[in-house]
């Protein structure tokens, strides 16, 4: 029988993997899009990758500015900021800790060895060659997080706890990004003209769609189909539907209910949500208006998440 | 590795005096002689590497930001040829059973108090003496059933004696067990050439001593194992047992007690708890019944215990039979309860309890170690001959002010077995004591063949605690006769 404690555990511990994993993304791809970029033909602007993940009121408390540095050294490596992936690796770690006896000896060898490597990481010397190699190594390092995890775990509630964080998480991630990387690209662009295609490809890396956009659409990069892409495609394993599908296969997994039915309020607005992802067009959605849709999403996951707690980790005081 | 070694005049394991390998360290002996320091430093890496990885660490906040640090592990390991083993087993057989004999009457009939074996006054007096015990028989009368019992080498006789008793919450079996495997990764060769006793069946022996606790008929009660927590500085320890037995390590606060019954909360709600190996000392574990302001127990536990709906191991109250100066007494436990002469002697201790004794401690201060009765760790400690004038007038006081809490006993030279000395990169004699694990299930006493040898890792140091520096070593127990 599965402690609540160690379900909450399991549920955060994929969270923040995916969390850091997702901040790495997001760091490389468009550090290194911006620098391409002449300062001539687009004004540089770090600030919204703070806002993707959703730390721009916390970052003018440490910064005057949002240059490439800075942000670099806040989602990367600031340790007041409670969501910079190396504070992601760490509450990664602590809470594996506090499971070592339910997890795998693998798993824990496994986040114990990064939580090191992690931390003998030099923020000034990485910040001096760039985000790269840091970040590839975070998203590798998630990759192999779930790799090992899905070798050696046996496929029990914890396992499915692990999956739902980490589809939950995701999900809310993307909704974030289309909706700051639609924003920008609007806003940052004299009326009339288009953003180029390099910006968009900057997206579609950062959520490793690039090539599956190639093959699927055959065509220019348009951001319609972009967001089509990331919100709705029912295969690609980043787009949110993909990631409340898989929401709901392990909420359900957990509490055993049919294709047909739910067993609580989390799984209730899983499906719903998961309807609306199959059956809506992308052109209805933008009809409806894009930044509206996705404000709404990040609400439901929310929900779902505290649904989940409620349900499975918390014990109210009776008194 | 040993070239120009000298084995000093303490009692050396290895060596006889005229630097003569032991026979039950001649191949080790051969082994270590014959390697290079790279070769050794190379090992040296991988072991500590492997305890890293593993996360067999301990957390220093004296920093500011807690930094992680190694439990020392020295590679040279401790030998223990099969008769002087068997000896030592005896006599922790003959002691374990005694203690638990004196708890079960000290907290029943109290026939022992009524012969005047034992003064009331100093049993009454102990600090860890819970009078919520008296009249609570625990499952089948075990009180003890995890001890881990401290033994020293007299280096002047070449005696174990019985340091002091720990049948509280004894920790350090899982550096035991993680010590062998990377012993047996790092040191393959050697470790195959001789033939060593296993160890590794000892959570599958505790495990079933827990099973067989149970108040509840059912074939699958639910055990669990209760730590306070990942800042305990055991929690390796505690994590590390529950993996190996296959049962759930729980925090007081996933413990809910409710008509005195313990249940542990799930995702599926309240499943209700059976036994409880507990690591969390008695003052922690009922904020109603000891200390109030207490987060890590279980408020209620101790009614459940009382009603007879949860076991606990170890017994509550235990602290009464390993107090420092109780502890002169159990000799007599044994003579007593089993008409026995004691096996393993202890070692001469002064209680300055007894005026005579007080006034020949106070007289001879430079000479003695002085320990507080009621700590543990190597804290509350005076070793007279290498304390000040200062630490010795501190000492005089706080006899003269309490002498119930105290102690005294001669220092002991004790034993020493050659250990890497990192600074001058070859191995250099250091003291070490040992402690084996006793598992009771009432009917016998289970000892896996071996133990914890703590070492000093500072030249002359006789303090083995790992809060004070102390590092450990495999201890081998060979099979057969060399």
């Amino acid at each position: 029988m599965m402690l609540s404690r160690i379900a909450d555990s399991l549920f955060w511990i994929a969270r923040y993997m995916e969390r850091a994993e997702d901040t790495a993304r997001i760091l490389d791809v468009n550090y290194h899009m911006l620098l391409e970029q002449s300062a001539k033909t687009y004004r540089l602007r770090w600030d919204p990758l703070v806002a993707i993940v959703g730390e721009q009121e916390r970052f003018p408390e440490f910064y005057k500015e949002a240059t490439a540095q800075n942000v670099f050294e806040f989602l990367a490596f600031n340790s007041d900021n409670p969501n910079s992936i190396v504070q992601c690796i760490g509450h990664v770690r602590e809470n594996s800790r506090t499971i070592r006896d339910r997890i795998s000896r693998e798993m824990w060898e496994d986040v114990n060895g990064l939580y090191h490597r992690v931390s003998r990481f030099r923020p000034a010397e990485e910040i001096a060659v760039g985000p790269h190699r840091f970040c590839n190594s975070i998203k590798f390092a998630s990759h192999r997080f779930h790799g090992v995890s899905d070798d050696t775990l046996p496929r029990d509630e914890g396992w499915h706890f692990l999956q739902a964080g980490r589809a939950l998480e995701r999900a809310e991630m993307t909704a974030r990004i289309v909706d700051v990387e639609y924003q920008k690209l609007y806003e940052g662009l004299a009326a009339g003209s288009q953003p180029d295609n390099h910006q968009w490809m900057a997206v579609l890396q950062s959520v490793a769609a690039y090539e599956i956009y190639r093959r699927e659409y055959h065509s220019r990069i348009e951001p319609e189909r972009v967001a089509e892409l990331l919100i709705l495609h029912p295969q690609h394993p980043r787009s949110i539907r993909f990631s409340i599908a898989t929401l709901q296969q392990s909420l359900r997994a957990i509490s055993g209910s049919g294709a047909d039915s739910y067993a609580n309020e989390a799984e209730r607005l899983a499906g719903k949500l998961h309807e609306t992802l199959m059956y809506d067009r992308i052109e209805e959605i933008f009809a409806r208006g894009l930044h509206a849709f996705l404000v709404d999403l990040q609400k439901t996951c929310r929900a779902i998440g505290e649904h989940i707690a409620r349900t499975y980790f918390y014990y109210a005081v009776v008194e | 590795m040993l070239r120009d070694y000298d084995p000093g005049p303490f009692f050396d394991e290895m060596f006889t005096p005229d630097r003569v390998p032991r026979p039950h360290y001649a191949k080790i002996y051969e082994e270590l002689a014959g390697m290079s320091v790279n070769q050794f430093e190379e090992r040296r890496q991988l072991a500590d590497l492997s305890f890293l990885l593993q996360g067999i660490t301990f957390t220093v906040y004296s920093d500011g930001r807690g930094t992680e640090r190694l439990f020392p592990f020295d590679l040279a390991p401790r030998i223990l040829p099969r008769p002087e083993w068997d000896h030592i087993e005896r006599g922790l057989c003959q002691r374990v059973f005694a203690l638990n004999l004196f708890l079960q009457d000290v907290y029943g009939p109290q026939r022992i108090l009524k012969d005047r074996k034992i003064p009331r006054s100093l049993v009454y007096s102990c600090q860890h003496f819970r009078r919520e015990m008296i009249g609570l028989q625990p499952p089948s009368g075990i009180h003890t059933h995890i001890s881990g019992i401290d033994l020293v080498r007299d280096s002047k006789t070449g005696d174990y004696l019985v340091l002091e008793d720990n049948v509280r919450t004894p920790s350090g079996i899982s550096y035991v067990l993680e010590n062998r495997a990377v012993m047996t990764r790092t040191f393959a060769h050697a470790f195959h050439s001789h033939e060593v006793l296993p160890i590794g069946h000892y959570p599958t022996e505790l495990c079933q001593i827990l099973r067989s606790l149970s108040p509840r008929g059912v074939r699958n009660p639910v055990i669990v194992l209760l730590t306070p927590g990942i800042y305990n500085s055991a929690y390796f320890e505690h994590s590390f047992l529950a993996q190996q037995m296959g049962i759930e390590l729980v925090e007081g606060r996933d413990l809910v007690v409710d008509c005195d019954i313990v249940y542990m909360k799930t995702i599926r709600g309240l499943t209700r708890v059976d036994v409880i190996y507990r690591r969390i000392d008695d003052e922690y574990l009922d904020p109603l019944a000891f200390r109030s302001d207490s987060v890590l127990g279980v408020p209620g536990v101790m009614g459940a215990y009382r009603a007879g709906n949860v076991a606990l191991a170890n017994a509550v109250g235990n602290g009464v039979a390993d107090d420092k100066a109780v502890y002169a007494y159990v000799p007599e436990f044994i003579r007593y309860y089993l008409g026995e002469e004691p096996i393993l002697r202890n070692v001469e201790t002064y209680l300055c309890s007894e005026p005579h004794q007080l006034a020949y401690v106070l007289e001879h201060l430079p000479e003695l170690v002085v320990k507080a009765v009621g700590e543990s760790g190597g804290y509350g400690m005076l070793i007279g001959p290498a304390a000040d004038s200062a630490a010795i007038a501190d000492f005089r006081d706080r006899l003269r002010a309490s002498p119930r809490n105290y102690i005294a006993q001669p220092v002991i030279g004790l034993s020493r077995v050659p250990s890497y000395d990192a600074p001058t990169k070859r191995l250099a004699g250091r003291h070490v004591d040992f402690r084996p694990y006793c598992l009771f299930n009432g009917e016998k006493v289970t000892i896996v063949p071996g133990g914890l040898t703590r070492v000093a890792m500072q030249p002359g140091s006789l303090v083995v605690n790992s809060s004070q520096g102390g590092g450990s070593k495999d201890t081998w127990v060979l099979k057969g006769t060399v």
